[in-house]
């Protein structure tokens, strides 16, 4: 039955619209919503945000400009071998500036889903052509990083509240993608002093940064070169 | 969306009826190469396969129905059999298999993806197509340049210069199987042989496996291993699930003490066979293994591994990586009897 109470007394909490001044006069927040829509049709409400004004007048001030930035920041854990220099992601820890986290278990699936994305754009997948056709177009062939591969990512989110934000939210999308590529990167380079510019980081282009590297340093004394390894065979069988 | 082409199907109750149905289509293949028949056990290669329209078989034939197929055993006298139609998921997970045969084990547990280990067969795995990223393209890439020389063209588009097909032996459980040395029996039309599994391929990428006058594979012997026999496969691939061996290595050995009596090292992933490296067991045999030891022989699969630019991976990578886990397997039984599972790579 309805409640038969002014609007001004109705309050919601726990899953019960109540009467606040006789709290067990109440019902349920599903058969309100129910009634509601059986009387009036769906329930929606238009609503409009104007930001501040942000920006500067000179050149150039309107560009990237929003009421709230994200912040995040990743410390990734590599393992490089130092043979093959097959390159093993072990961890990934991103801390994430979200505002308010108003679901924390979505903003942490966001986070794991960026740091998923970034892992497989700094190490697997690529877009290779050969001689004007592309050389993998299937998903055989593209590498999306499978469960085995993911590294153990840890995902903290760090709250402050925004005075813009929808309850002080900002976001989680995908700015937590951000930093892992260039974490990834870096750890590469503390393990194994290759520095490599490009997507996605191979063992083949790390073996060519260290010798890129081994050679700029042996330049001032000349030194025979290392062969090129290995020999690659044709035709030989 | 690529799909399947028109073809009959057909399930086979016995083997006979098999041999019969291949037999039928015999004559209409020496005219159309394309007009055959071919087999599907767990189906999960060759139906990707006539997708791409690799294959355009007019007739296939269903093994699931053959229970002749099924079945693994084990007698401390005769040794292993495994019948060809038994999933992989099967050979992973026999306790007699893991004890006695672990590289078998880790072989099988690494193939694709545990979904696709539930369907696919020993057999299937053996009788595996070459594979070559110039090949296992679909039609209209293919058609996009002219084909290559696995589908009729003159050209190989991976060694333009060479002679051969270079196409690339996938299977996992072959190299394990060599190295233990098993062999398949094979039905014909006139009978029943044995052959050992290294004599099943060719080293040629467009005919990979010698199942001549349409024979069908039915099973699989593994021998007695009465002493301490150690065995291992360490499978390099891309990802840890999906991808087909780019470089991989199985290590089979009896140790008499310290010394090793019997050794056997054989390559996947780098030849359009299985490469079984004869240079290198002579080196390990009747020795005990030392690291120097270790690396001699791991030295001798590095130079002997040969593969070509038309997998994942690069040339440069696969052969280090060749060197890498030849060297680690070895280590690996040279450490002690308890023999472990596969490893494998990121």
């Amino acid at each position: 039955a309805a409640l038969e109470t002014p609007v001004e007394r109705l309050s919601a909490a726990d899953g019960w619209i109540a009467d606040s001044d006789d709290p067990d006069h109440r019902i349920s927040f599903v058969k309100a919503a129910q009634r509601a829509e059986a009387a009036h049709g769906t329930l929606s409400a238009v609503g409009s945000y104007t930001p501040p004004n942000l920006g500067g007048k000179f050149k150039g001030a309107g560009v990237g400009v929003s009421p709230a930035y994200s912040y995040t920041a990743c410390v990734a854990e590599v393992r490089v071998d130092p043979e093959t220099y097959d390159l093993k992601v072990e961890r990934l820890w991103v801390a994430h500036d979200c505002g308010r986290a108003l679901n924390p278990v979505l903003v942490e699936g966001q986070i794991e889903g960026s740091a998923y994305m970034g892992f497989g754009e700094a190490v697997l997948e690529e877009q290779v052509f050969r001689k004007g056709l592309h050389k993998i177009p299937s998903l055989l062939e593209y590498k999306l990083p499978t469960i085995y591969d993911t590294p153990e990512i840890i995902a903290m989110s760090v709250e402050t509240i925004d005075r813009e934000g929808p309850y002080g939210a900002k976001e989680a999308g995908e700015g937590p993608l951000n930093p892992i590529i260039p974490a990834i990167a870096n750890a590469v380079y503390a393990a194994s002093h290759a520095r490599v510019e490009s997507t996605p980081i191979t063992p083949d282009k790390i073996q060519r940064a260290l010798r890129e590297a081994a050679r700029a340093t042996t330049a001032t004394t000349p030194q025979p070169e290392r062969p090129e390894q290995p020999e690659r065979k044709v035709a030989s069988r | 969306m690529m799909r399947l082409p028109k073809f009959e199907y057909r399930a086979a109750r016995s083997v006979e009826e098999a041999l019969a149905w291949l037999a039928e289509y015999a004559p209409a293949v020496d005219k159309d190469p394309e007009a055959r028949a071919m087999l599907m056990a767990g189906g999960t290669d060759i139906l990707p396969n006539m997708k791409h329209k690799v294959f355009t078989p007019k007739l296939v034939i269903g093994l699931r129905t053959v229970a002749a197929l099924r079945g693994i055993s084990y007698d401390p006298e005769r040794g292993l059999r495994l019948g060809a139609g038994v999933r992989l998921s099967e050979i992973e997970t026999s306790p007699i298999v893991q004890q006695r045969y672990p590289a078998l084990a880790a072989a099988a547990a690494t193939i694709s993806t545990p979904q696709l280990r539930q369907m696919g067969t020993v057999g299937g795995n053996l009788c595996l197509d070459t594979r070559c990223n110039y090949y296992n393209q679909s039609e209209f890439w293919r058609g996009a340049r002219e084909f290559c020389l696995k589908k009729g063209s003159e050209i190989c588009r991976v060694a333009p210069n060479g002679t051969g097909c270079y196409a690339v032996s996938s299977c996992d459980t072959a190299p394990a199987l060599i190295a233990f040395g098993a062999t398949v029996r094979l039905a014909g039309r006139d009978g029943a042989r044995a052959t050992p599994v290294a004599a099943l391929y060719a080293d040629d990428g467009i005919h990979p496996v010698k199942l001549h006058d349409g024979a069908l594979l039915t099973e699989i012997a593994l021998p007695p291993l009465a002493g301490d026999w150690r065995s291992t496969y360490v499978k390099y691939r891309v990802r840890g699930a999906f991808d087909f061996p780019i470089a991989s290595v199985a290590a089979v050995a009896r140790f008499d003490g310290d010394l090793c009596a019997e050794a056997r090292v054989t390559l996947q992933g780098v030849a359009p066979a299985p490469l079984p490296l004869p240079e290198a067991e002579a080196l390990l045999r009747g020795q005990r293994w030392t690291p120097e030891l270790i690396e001699a022989a791991a030295e001798v699969a590095y130079r002997a591994a040969h593969p070509m630019d038309n997998t994942s991976g690069t040339i440069a990578l696969r052969k280090r990586i060749i060197r890498s886990y030849t060297r680690q397997a070895l280590a690996t039984l040279a450490a002690g009897p308890a023999t472990t599972a596969a490893t494998q790579a990121s």
